[in-house]
This record gives C-alpha cells, structure tokens and sequence, in this order.
C-alpha cells in the first residue's frame, strides 16, 4: 500500500512537472512575464519623467506660500512653518497682475484666432486647392520657418512705425492675420499635413451634393479638421502669451497696456526697484528686503505667476487635446 | 447655392453637361485658392519678403540713428568681419557661440529625435493612466518661455535656497555612481544627461507630438496583418513604425533645429545688438545664423537622401 502512495504522489508531480515544462504553456507564462515586467518599466519610466517634469513646479508652488521671513530658515524643507500669500500678493502688485493678466490674455486670445483664420485658410489652399506652382510657394513657407525673426524686425519696425502701429497691439494682430505672426509657417504646415489626410470621398461627395468649395471647406473639412485646430489654437495662444521678443521689438507692452512677460522681465531684471515702485517695499521690514534670497524668491513667484493661468487653461482644454493628437492620426 | 444646385440637376439630367460642371469647379477651385491664400501672399511680401531683402542690404551698411532718420554708409563686408573676428560680449563671442550652438545642436539631434520616437511610441501603446500621463508631458511645452526662464535665472534662485535649506540634491547621484567604480567620463555623461533632462523634454514636447500624431497615421491593417504572421511588436516597431514615421523625421529634424539655434545664445546675442541699435551688425549676423541653419539643412538632406530617410516607404 506504502509503495503504491509513494508511486501515485511521484507520478502526479511528474506529471505536473511535464505539463508545467510543456511548451506551450512554458511559452504562454514566459509572455506573461514578459508582459508584465515590460509594463513596469514602462510605468517606471513614464512616472520617473513625469516627476521629472512636475518637480520644478510643485517645488515653487510650495515655495511660494512660505512666509517671507522663512525664506531661508533650515528648518523649513518642503511643507512652509507659517503659511503666507504675502509673497504672492508682493508679485502681484509688482506684476500689476490683473491688468497685466487681462491683457495678456485678450492679445493670446485676438491673436490665436487670427492665426487660426489665416493658417487654415493658406494650409487648406496648399492641400486641398492645389495649383500650378503652389509646391513653390510651399517652399516659400519653409523659408519663413527658418529664417530667424531678427533678420526681420528692423524692417518691420520701420514697417509698423510708417503705419503708426508702433506701442499697439495691433501690430501684432496685423502679424497674426497675414500669416506672418509668431511660427505660423509651423500651423500653416500642420494644416496642410492634416487637410491632406483627410478622404478625398469628403470632398468629392459635397461636389456632388452641390456645395461651393468655400462651402465645402467650412462645412465638411473644417469641421473634420478639429484635431489640427484645437493643436495649432493651443500652440498659437500659449507662444502668444510667452512671446517676449514681438513684444518688446514693437513696443507692446506699455504703462497702459501692461502685459505680463514684459512686466516679468522688467522685474526680473531689478527686483528691488519693481518692488519700490511698487509700493510693496512698506509690507515688509527691511531684514526681509535686504535679503537677496527674498528678492530672488518674489521673481520666482511672478514667473509661477505668470506660468499658472496657462496651466489652469490647460488642465480644461487637455483632454480635446490629447484627443485630438489622436484624432490628428489621419495625417498623412 | 441655388444656382448651383440647379446647375447640378441638369448635370444629372443631361451627362454631357457634367465636364462642362467639372471645369467650372475647378477654376471656381482656382479662385478659391487665391482667396484663401491672399493674406498669406500679402503677408509674405509685406512682412516677409521686402523686410528680408531689406535686412540683407543693411548687412553691408553702418547705420546710425539720427533724429527721424537713418542714415546709411556703405561698408561691405566689414559687418560680415566684424561679427566673426572682433565682437566680444561681457561673457562670450559670436563666433564662439555660434560654433557652440553648432556643435551642441548636432549632438542634441540624435538624442533628441531617438527620445521623443521613443517616448512617442510609449505614449501610442494602451495602459491605464495613459490620457493623464500625455497631459504631463505637453506641460513643459507650455511653460517653455524666455521670460519665465529670465525670471528663474535658470532655477539659481530656488537652488540657492534649497542648498542653504541642506537638500540641494535629492540624491547625490555623481557620488552613487562613482562609488560604483565607473570611469569619471562616463559618469560625468550621464550626469550631464539627467541634469539636462528637464531641457531635453522642454525640447523633445512638439517633436513628441508630431512623432505621435504619425504614429497613429500608420495604417493599422499594416499591424493587424503582421500580428497574424506572429510578428513581435519589436518586430513590428522596426518593419512598420519606423518606415512609415520616417517621412516625418525630416519635418521633426527641421523644427528641432530651428528650434534649437532659436532659443540659442546666439539668437541672444543677435537680439542685444539689434537693442543697442547696431542693425548692420545685427543684420550680419543675422544672415550667417540663416546661412549656418540652411548649410545644416542642406547637408542633412543630402544625408537623408544618401539613406534613403524621408521618401514614402510604402506608396501611399
């Protein structure tokens, strides 16, 4: 009987040793494996940059609600001792913040539109109203993409200053509308990428249906062509509103029309003298203001300032596009 | 409309009249174009094209400021000249920063375009937490600005702080990996990669975005077939992702470079002179900037001829 057991337990476990080592199931539990250990590493390596990119951020964010005389106290790591908005209301008093704010975002907002109008329109022509010599005038766009924008601005002050749109925004409006604003050889591009993935069938069955081609455009492919906009509408407000350079060569930015790069850089520059003209200098006690690393701070804070709106804008618009990258997919 | 509509009726009525219909859309097609590229050509020649001759002429003028005017002098090439053998800033000179943007934008290249395919190909694959994680990584495109970048003085300030605080590291890794007993070259290489790694993604977040937006461009009867015939999906990154992206590494490698030298010192320098009112100079150099971009881009386009990058892989 002893022997009998001792045999049916060997058997059994040979037995399962054999169906264990089989192949096909050694070859389903090594996929398995390898399934699994690739997605860590995936996430790994995603959360690691992830981290990498959101660090800076929640580190000045944190830094920013410290009470201005624990700016450098050791003690204080990550988490403030006493919890304070006086920075963040120093900075924005130096930044004019709300006007500045206001403003920056009507020129983001007038200017992406008219790029949006201006781009589409020309990469709708390149794509999809092909003519004789339309791939030279392509190439006459790459141009623009490549040849820096200080190559320009002399003549185009001059331009702008015969036109007297010199310290207006309209001189970057006029930009924007003629196609020649902030990389509009990029969305110009980007258009035409993406008109020209799209089914010639859409086009062909309007003609059909008897739709004039303007018709054709603003009914069928534009509204098809969501994903490009919502990619070149964020790209076209967020350069907008970081622009430095424009800005400054015509004269943008001015005491009745603040706007918020111009007013960061202008307090970068001299910190000190943006919180005097301020007025802010009176909130705190001189210790404070004569320690470099509490001016130092109030810069960071502005430029955490002036990045948190976008940031707010794109935490509502990131899904339309992200989608859209993926709608973009029919590029071809 | 309705003219047209009625137009369209008869075609169906009578077919010899539908070439007749065909013709007309195609010059009504004519117009269109013109219509819809009309602000582009008025823009291109008013904003672009007069003030790039300009700008090329005054690269051979001295021009100084006078009340409400201008006055030019000819100098020839004495700007070209200048720009190249004589012109220091507090720091650094042109020449010097030109040959460094060079050098450093053909290293960064490679890096940046193998980096942002990858990341693009990891960011295309399905995984829970995916839309989050792609929201992430377009935020330094965002807050890329050179105002923000003035007003962090390149994150000093704050490392001022927190080294005074006794954490300026949150890991010392130079020291962990010297204790593994890596040659110093090596790790000062990777260290140098991770501290730029911030700039690297800042850079890599519209190579990434188009990257991916061609990679869903991909026919995907292409990965479905070669799933079947039991391909591996390293196989199929290397037989099928790869060939059809390559058209785009081309536009990648033109933003990236642009790009690069856009946001360079030596586009600094440039915007300084052009400041202080030195518009030849500035002009000049301006002009070598445009001719090292395009001697760049030239000589990467016989590049990618010669192996065969960029055409169509599959005729689409």
């Amino acid at each position: 009987m002893k022997i009998n057991i001792y045999d049916r337990v060997r058997a059994s476990v040979q037995g399962y040793i054999e169906k264990v080592t089989e192949p096909r199931v050694m070859h389903r539990r090594n996929r398995k494996i390898k399934e699994i250990s690739g997605a860590v590493l995936r996430y790994v390596f995603l959360i690691g940059l992830c981290f990498v990119i959101l660090f800076p951020t929640i580190q000045q964010i944190l830094m920013a609600l410290r009470a201005p005389q624990d700016v450098n106290n050791p003690a204080v790591v990550w988490i403030p001792e006493n919890w304070s908005i006086l920075n963040i209301e120093l900075s924005m008093m130096v930044l004019d913040y709300w006007d500045a704010l206001l403003n920056t975002f009507k020129l983001s907002f007038v200017a992406m539109i008219l790029q949006l109008a201006s781009t589409a329109l020309a990469g709708y022509a390149f794509s999809r109203l092909r003519f004789k010599g339309s791939n030279i005038l392509f190439i006459l766009v790459i141009l623009t993409i490549v040849i820096p924008p200080q190559a320009l601005s002399l003549a185009q002050y001059l331009y702008f200053r015969d036109l007297k749109l010199i310290g207006k925004e309209g001189a970057i409006y006029l930009m924007s509308g003629l196609g020649m604003g902030i990389r509009s050889g990029i969305f110009i591009y980007i258009f035409r990428q993406f008109f020209r993935g799209l089914p010639k069938e859409l086009e062909e069955s309007a003609m059909i249906d008897g739709a004039s081609v303007f018709r054709t455009f603003w009914n069928v492919m534009l509204p098809n062509a969501r994903g490009a906009m919502v990619t070149v509408g964020l790209f076209a407000f967020v350069w907008q509103w970081n622009d430095a350079y424009f800005v400054k060569i015509f004269e943008v930015s001015t005491a009745s029309f603040p706007l918020l790069t111009m007013r960061l850089i202008n307090a970068a520059e001299n910190v000190y003298a943006a919180l005097f003209y301020a007025g802010a200098l009176n909130l705190v006690g001189q210790d404070i203001w004569e320690n470099p690393l509490f001016l130092a701070l109030i810069s960071n804070v502005s430029a955490l300032l002036m990045m948190l709106p976008l940031l707010f804008m794109y935490l509502f618009v990131q899904k339309g596009f992200v989608e859209s990258i993926e709608r973009t997919g029919i590029v071809g | 409309m309705m003219k047209i509509r009625k137009k369209d009726n008869s075609a169906y009525s009578k077919p010899d009249q539908k070439r007749r219909l065909e013709l007309s859309y195609k010059n009504q097609k004519r117009v269109w174009a013109a219509i819809f590229l009309a602000p582009w050509v008025i823009g291109f020649v008013t904003l672009f094209l007069v003030p790039l001759i300009q700008s090329f002429l005054y690269s051979f003028y001295q021009l100084t400021p006078q009340v409400g005017q201008i006055t030019q002098t000819f100098i020839g090439f004495d700007n070209y000249v200048y720009a190249f053998n004589t012109h220091v800033t507090q720091t650094s000179s042109f020449k010097v920063e030109l040959l460094n943007t060079t050098g450093d934008s053909l290293i960064n290249l490679p890096v940046l375009l193998i980096f942002s395919l990858f990341i693009a190909v990891l960011l295309n694959m399905k995984f829970r937490g995916r839309a989050a994680i792609r929201a992430i990584f377009f935020i330094p495109v965002i807050l890329n600005s050179a105002a923000v970048a003035t007003a962090l003085g390149g994150g000093e300030a704050i490392a001022a702080i927190l080294e005074q605080s006794g954490i300026d590291k949150i890991f010392d890794l130079e020291f962990y990996l010297m204790q593994t007993g890596m040659t110093p070259i090596l790790v000062t290489f990777i260290v140098g990669l991770i501290t730029r790694i911030y700039d690297i993604l800042a850079l890599a977040g519209v190579p990434i975005l188009l990257f991916l937006a061609s990679i869903q461009s991909v026919p995907k009867h292409l990965y479905e077939a070669a799933k079947i015939e039991g391909a591996t999906s390293y196989e199929m990154f290397w037989l099928i992702t790869l060939p059809n992206v390559s058209p785009h590494i081309v536009t990648v490698t033109v933003y990236a470079l642009v790009d690069t030298f856009l946001t360079s010192p030596v586009s600094g320098i440039i915007s300084d002179e052009l400041n202080r009112q030195q518009w030849g100079l500035s002009s000049a150099m301006a002009w070598i900037y445009v001719g090292t971009i395009l001697v760049m881009l030239g000589s990467l386009a016989v590049l990618a001829k010669g192996l065969k990058i960029g055409g169509s892989h599959y005729e689409n």
